[in-house]
Formats: C-alpha cells, sequence, structure tokens
C-alpha cells in the first residue's frame, strides 16, 4: 500500500511537470492576446484538473498493464519457432487497433469526401487498417531476419514521395495525417512494447535499435494506402 | 448536468472502449493458447489495463470539455491577428509545450531511457521530440499564412529525413520514426490544429480541414528529423571523447 502511495506521487509530480508549461501559456494567452469569455476559460481550468487526474491514472496503467501486455507477448511469439505466427500477430494487432482508433474513423469521412468515386468510410477505414497492418508484419519480420532498418525506411519513403506527387493534390495532406492518426495513447505503447519484448528475447538485438522503429514505420503503411487509394480510377 | 456535457461522456467512453477492447481481446486470445502466463500476471496487467483506460477516459474528457473549445478560441483571436511574426511565434511556444505534454511522447522517452539502460536520456529524447515540433509548427503556421503549398514543406522534409537517417546512429534512426507517430497526440490536436484552422479562417481560404491536416503531417515529420540530428550529434560527441 505504501508502495502504491509513492508511485502516485511519483506520477503527480510527473504528469504535473508535462502540463504546467502548457496552462501558463494558456492562461498568459488568455490575460493578452485571447480573452475568451470568463466561463470558457474556467472550463478549460477544470479541464486541465481532469486531465491531469487521468494522465496519473493513464501513466500507471500504462506501466502495470499495458506496457507488460505488449512486452510478454513480444518475448513470447520467437519460442513457437513460427514466422507465420509472428506474421499473423502483427497483422492482427496493427490492423485492430488502427479500425478501432476514433480518429482514423473522422480521417475516412474526411477522405471519403475528398474521394469523387464513392469509396464507402468503412472500405476506407479497412484499407487504411490493412496498409498498416502489412507495414507492421514487415517490421516484425525485420526484427527476426535483423536487417537494417535504414533501407527499408529510404524505400517507405521514397514511395510515399513518388506517390505524393502524382496523387490528387486533396489527397496529400489526408494521406500524411493518416500515418499519425494511426496511432493512439494506447496503442502506441503496446507496439512499442511488442517490438521491445521480441527484440530482447533474440541473440545479438540490440533493444533500441531493434525495439524502435515498428511503430513509426507501419504507419507508412497508411500513408502509402490512402495515396494509392487517390488514384484508383474513379 | 447539461444534454452537451452528458454527449461528450457517452462519445469519450465509447472512444475509450473502442481503444481498450481490440488490446484485451487479442491479448486474452494469445494467453488463451500460447501464452499461459500464471493467474496473478493476467489479473495485475488486466487491471492495469482497466486502471489505464479509466485514466485515458478522464484525460480524454478533461480535453474535450477544456482543451479543445479553449484551444479553437486561442486559433481564432491568434489567426485574426495582424503581425504574422507574433502569431508564428507564439505557435513555435504552444508546439513545444503541447509536445511537452502529450502522454505518448513521455511514454516514448521512458522506454528509450530503460531500453538503453540509462544511455540516452529520456529527457534529451523529449527536447529533441519538442524542439522538432516547435519549429515544424513554425514552418506550418508560416506556409498557410503566406499561401505555399504542402508539398513544398513534405517532400524537401521527407528527402532530409532519407539523407540524414545514413549520417544518424541506427538506434536515433528508430527512435526518431516512433517520435513521429506519438507526437501528434490530443493535446496537438486541442491546440495546434486549432492554430491551423484559426490562420486558414483568416485567410477564408475555405480549405479548412485541408490546412488542418497539413499541420498534422508536418508536426509528424518534425520528430523524426529532430531525433535524426540528436543522433548525429551524439555521434560526433563521442567520436570527439575517443
Amino acid at each position: 500500500m505504501m508502495n502504491m502511495f509513492f508511485l502516485l506521487r511519483e506520477k503527480l509530480v510527473e504528469v504535473l511537470k508535462a502540463v504546467t508549461p502548457l496552462v501558463l501559456v494558456a492562461c498568459v494567452l488568455q490575460f493578452t492576446l485571447v480573452q475568451a469569455p470568463l466561463a470558457l476559460f474556467l472550463q478549460f481550468l477544470a479541464g486541465s484538473m481532469l486531465a491531469v487526474v487521468g494522465m496519473v491514472l493513464l501513466f500507471m496503467g500504462i506501466d502495470f498493464g499495458i506496457l507488460p501486455m505488449g512486452k510478454f507477448v513480444g518475448a513470447e511469439l520467437p519460442k513457437k519457432n513460427s514466422l507465420t505466427l509472428i506474421i499473423a500477430v502483427a497483422f492482427a494487432l496493427g490492423f485492430a487497433t488502427t479500425v478501432a482508433e476514433p480518429d482514423v474513423l473522422v480521417l475516412a469521412g474526411q477522405v471519403e469526401a475528398a474521394s469523387p468515386g464513392g469509396i464507402s468510410r468503412q472500405a476506407i477505414i479497412y484499407v487504411i487498417g490493412i496498409g498498416l497492418a502489412i507495414l507492421a508484419a514487415i517490421a516484425m519480420v525485420r526484427i527476426i531476419g535483423g536487417w537494417s532498418m535504414r533501407y527499408m525506411l529510404a524505400a517507405a519513403y521514397l514511395i510515399v514521395l513518388v506517390l505524393s506527387l502524382f496523387a490528387p493534390t486533396e489527397f496529400v495532406p489526408l494521406a500524411f495525417d493518416a500515418g499519425s492518426v494511426t496511432t493512439g495513447v494506447l496503442s502506441a505503447p503496446v507496439m512499442i512494447a511488442l517490438a521491445i519484448g521480441l527484440s530482447s528475447v533474440l541473440a545479438g538485438r540490440s533493444a533500441v535499435s531493434d525495439g524502435f522503429g515498428l511503430l513509426g514505420f507501419a504507419s507508412v503503411g497508411a500513408i502509402i494506402a490512402i495515396l494509392i487509394m487517390g488514384m484508383l480510377p474513379s | 448536468m447539461s444534454e452537451a456535457l452528458i454527449d461528450e461522456i457517452a462519445t469519450t467512453a465509447w472512444s475509450v472502449i473502442l481503444a481498450v477492447v481490440p488490446l484485451v481481446v487479442l491479448f486474452l486470445a494469445f494467453q488463451f493458447f500460447l501464452l499461459r502466463l500464471p493467474r496473478k500476471q493476467i489479473a495485475e496487467i488486466l487491471t492495469g489495463t482497466a486502471i489505464a483506460a479509466i485514466g485515458l477516459f478522464l484525460f480524454l474528457l478533461g480535453i474535450g470539455v477544456g482543451f479543445l473549445p479553449f484551444g479553437r478560441a486561442i486559433g481564432a483571436a491568434l489567426g485574426a491577428l495582424d503581425q504574422v511574426w507574433l502569431f508564428v511565434l507564439i505557435g513555435v511556444l504552444l508546439g513545444f509545450v503541447t509536445t511537452w505534454g502529450e502522454p505518448a511522447v513521455r511514454v516514448l522517452a521512458d522506454q528509450v531511457e530503460e531500453a538503453s539502460n540509462g544511455s540516452i536520456r529520456g529527457s534529451v529524447v523529449l527536447y529533441a521530440i519538442c524542439i522538432g515540433v516547435a519549429v515544424w509548427v513554425g514552418l506550418g503556421l508560416l506556409r498557410i499564412s503566406y499561401a505555399i503549398p504542402l508539398l513544398y514543406l513534405l517532400v524537401p522534409g521527407y528527402g532530409l529525413a532519407i539523407v540524414l537517417m545514413w549520417f544518424s546512429s541506427k538506434e536515433f534512426v528508430a527512435i526518431g520514426v516512433d517520435a513521429g507517430g506519438v507526437a501528434t497526440g490530443p493535446l496537438a490536436n486541442s491546440f495546434l490544429l486549432a492554430l491551423a484552422l484559426g490562420a486558414a479562417a483568416s485567410m477564408e481560404s475555405g480549405e479548412l480541414i485541408v490546412q488542418g491536416f497539413g499541420l498534422v503531417a508536418l508536426i509528424a515529420l518534425a520528430p523524426i528529423i529532430s531525433v535524426m540530428v540528436l543522433g548525429i550529434l551524439v555521434r560526433s560527441g563521442t567520436r570527439d571523447k575517443e
């Protein structure tokens, strides 16, 4: 119980350090340039208190639940000696967390509005999910195979650059945005922990240069997916 | 309670459920078929996940009722400023402090420190990410103010990332890519997106949403570049010692 208390205090200090600068800047702006209605400002202050309490719990829960979840699964994967299993898990995790992300839904609505062909919103969400899941699976295979991140990343970015020069202009910002909306506050730590867990049990892997990169590389898949969708003939 | 608040609570709860359920289902399936961790450990993980879900709910609710509307007010007021330099300067400042508070960025920085056994300090990575976002928010707002096409920033930006990755160490390339994924969270959506919308609204360009999305794309690119640059600096620093 005593431990719990110290942990709570430690997390509270961390969260206050994280949020205070933002709240201060917002307060200074309120009294100088913005001068929003008082009710709106008070609502902001109440919201920040709620956000602080939420962040303390969120960080504790991520430490106890979310990160161990990813690390245990990642560390267990190579023991079965099945590449198919690893690909399947990476694909399933990438797909499931992406299609459930609320921001992806919003983005899909925007893509739907931008596309003349009348692709349904649900189809767009699945395409984004599949694009991300494929690159997540490739990134997992990379960790197993011990390939260099640089070549894969350079290739992925080159594909993105070339596609964005040819895709319709209204799709480009949407596509690049897809790369970031797919990573949520919970799914990002899970993906990071999964890769760290996997590289921790393989011989000769660095926890840093192999453990990181999966999340960001996978999100390029969402960008590519939307760019290709934009280029399809309607 | 007002209807709007009840609505906000319901939407927030639903989005948290959507985020948590796939994780728990996949984990339980994995536990059942392969993992078979002791029951005590499973209970701990699930309790932790439940705490995280409650925390995420309160956090997002605070953002929804407090940050988003106030962020919009800030965006509208600043977007109407006549002095572009002041608007951009405040954007740079807000870019730094919002990223500084973003939960997933902090988790990433902590994980870097832990995975590297402390040889890469989490706080250094955090500073690099925040500085990167601050610079690119500034560039992004300038772009909107002077109606420069987004591709003029995105193409050189990604081109720069491709060049930098050969000079940076592979550790920092990997960290940087992930940092790009976590930099755009709920706080950036409340404040930075609102700035972009405010600027676009004052220009009457009519493509508000496209402008806003464009800024998010730049925020995702920013830490990739700044963390890779950090890797180059660290590398040249260690060479000097040799």
